[in-house]
């Protein structure tokens, strides 16, 4: 019989050929042919980082016993807390947009990256603001348009009076599997919801369960910390 | 989103700088070099914030100048896909809008509009509600997700939708 594995995907093996799928033997062999001819090829198509159309999956090797195995949260090669994959062809279009718009900003940067958040990058872009008032007897050294841009932005973004006690509050979130760049968008957007962070950080959704009582403690605690304006 | 990065470049030095002040030429030229650039894969680098290690020179055959490989540490401002941005509203027509989110430029075409927008033209072009309650205008915010990036030489340009929950119009210039 076939067994269904992960979230009840099921799919014919090759020596049972009855199958928990309500279709003609022939129509079912064809579409198992076509699975196995799929994985069997080990396809790994990468999906664009430099803003290209193309998207792809990542095909899990199909096992020899008809098991299909679904990671289901970090797998080898998921780094921020992806949900599982979807195997079925036709379901395939929704998932891949659903995929497409999570943040996955640790597979595309190196290793030392670190991510600030908009109160902490307005510190330290005011200090060198500061520094260059100094240092502007020298006039070839000017700051360029996109500094000014970039402090302007995250000076009008930082609702926090005092970055560190933020990151210390939302560091209680890292130990449930949210990442890095998960912590900071939402520090940014400065949600008043549970609904609120899971709807605009699609990829905690997988957590769901896990993490709404936390994350109403943390946003608890934010609210206390945002600035009186 | 901000991030905090270590990069590093091979900067060539002609020889008049060389003597007492080689490392602030050094410095000075590196920052004229890459402040206000941007690249695909880092995004716009805002402001350098350090300098963590200059290496040796390599003198090159035959010009005199020399190459020292330097590593230094610097703000820079990438916007990725799926993240959510407050911007501000530049330019509103009938495909869509634009705004503007730091050194970042976004485009909300309106197929990501909610269907119940409309654009309305004239002095102020804008789009509204059916019943008038909601406004996109010029120098309205507006939070938006970003759905794809493109890099140019000089900057970085992206989709963004508003189509989605808790997406859309935070703060309205009329009413402020």
């Amino acid at each position: 019989m076939s067994e269904k594995g992960g979230k009840g995907f099921s799919l014919p093996t090759k020596t049972t050929p009855k199958s928990a799928l309500k279709s003609t033997p022939a129509s079912a062999t064809a579409r198992h042919d076509d699975n196995s001819a799929r994985s069997k090829r080990g396809r790994k198509v990468q999906f664009g980082t430099e803003g290209l159309t193309d998207l792809g999956f990542n095909f899990s090797s199909l096992k020899s016993d008809g098991k299909f195995a679904i990671p289901v949260g970090k797998g080898d090669w998921a780094k921020g807390g992806k949900g599982e994959k979807v195997v079925n062809g036709g379901k395939a279009p929704v998932a891949k947009e659903a995929k497409s718009l999570e943040l996955r900003v640790e597979q595309e940067l190196p290793e030392n990256v670190k991510c600030l958040m908009d109160c902490e990058a307005a510190n330290i872009l005011e200090g060198i603001q500061e520094q260059m008032v100094m240092l502007s007897q020298d006039s070839t050294i000017k700051l360029p348009e996109s500094f000014h841009l970039g402090l302007q932005y995250a000076k009008t973004h930082s609702y926090y009076t005092n970055p560190q006690s933020v990151r210390r509050v939302l560091e209680a979130l890292s130990k449930y599997g949210v990442s890095y760049s998960e912590i900071c968008v939402i520090a940014n957007t400065c949600p008043e919801t549970v609904d609120e962070v899971f709807a605009l950080v699609r990829s905690l959704e997988a957590k769901k369960s896990r993490l709404s009582e936390p994350l109403k403690d943390v946003l608890d605690e934010l609210a206390k910390l945002k600035k009186s304006t | 989103m901000f991030f905090h990065i270590v990069l590093e470049r091979n900067m060539q030095l002609h020889p008049r700088h060389f003597g007492r002040n080689l490392r602030e030429n050094l410095v000075s030229k590196l920052m004229k070099d890459v402040e206000g650039t941007c690249s695909g894969r880092h995004g716009f680098v805002v402001a350098i914030t350090g300098i963590e290690n200059v290496g040796k020179g390599l003198i090159r055959d035959g010009t005199g100048f020399v190459t020292f490989p330097v590593k230094y540490q610097c703000v820079v401002f990438r916007p990725f896909k799926g993240e959510i941005l407050e911007a501000v509203v530049t330019m509103v027509n009938k495909m869509g809008f634009f705004a503007e989110a730091g050194p970042v430029q976004i485009f909300v075409s309106n197929h990501l509009i909610p269907d119940d927008m409309e654009f309305q033209s004239g002095d102020m072009p804008n789009y509204t509600t059916s019943d008038g309650s909601v406004k996109i205008q010029k120098d309205s915010e507006v939070r938006l997700k970003i759905i794809g990036t493109r890099v140019d030489a000089t900057e970085i340009f992206c989709i963004g939708t508003i189509k989605d929950d808790f997406l859309g119009v935070i703060n309205d210039p009329t009413t402020a």
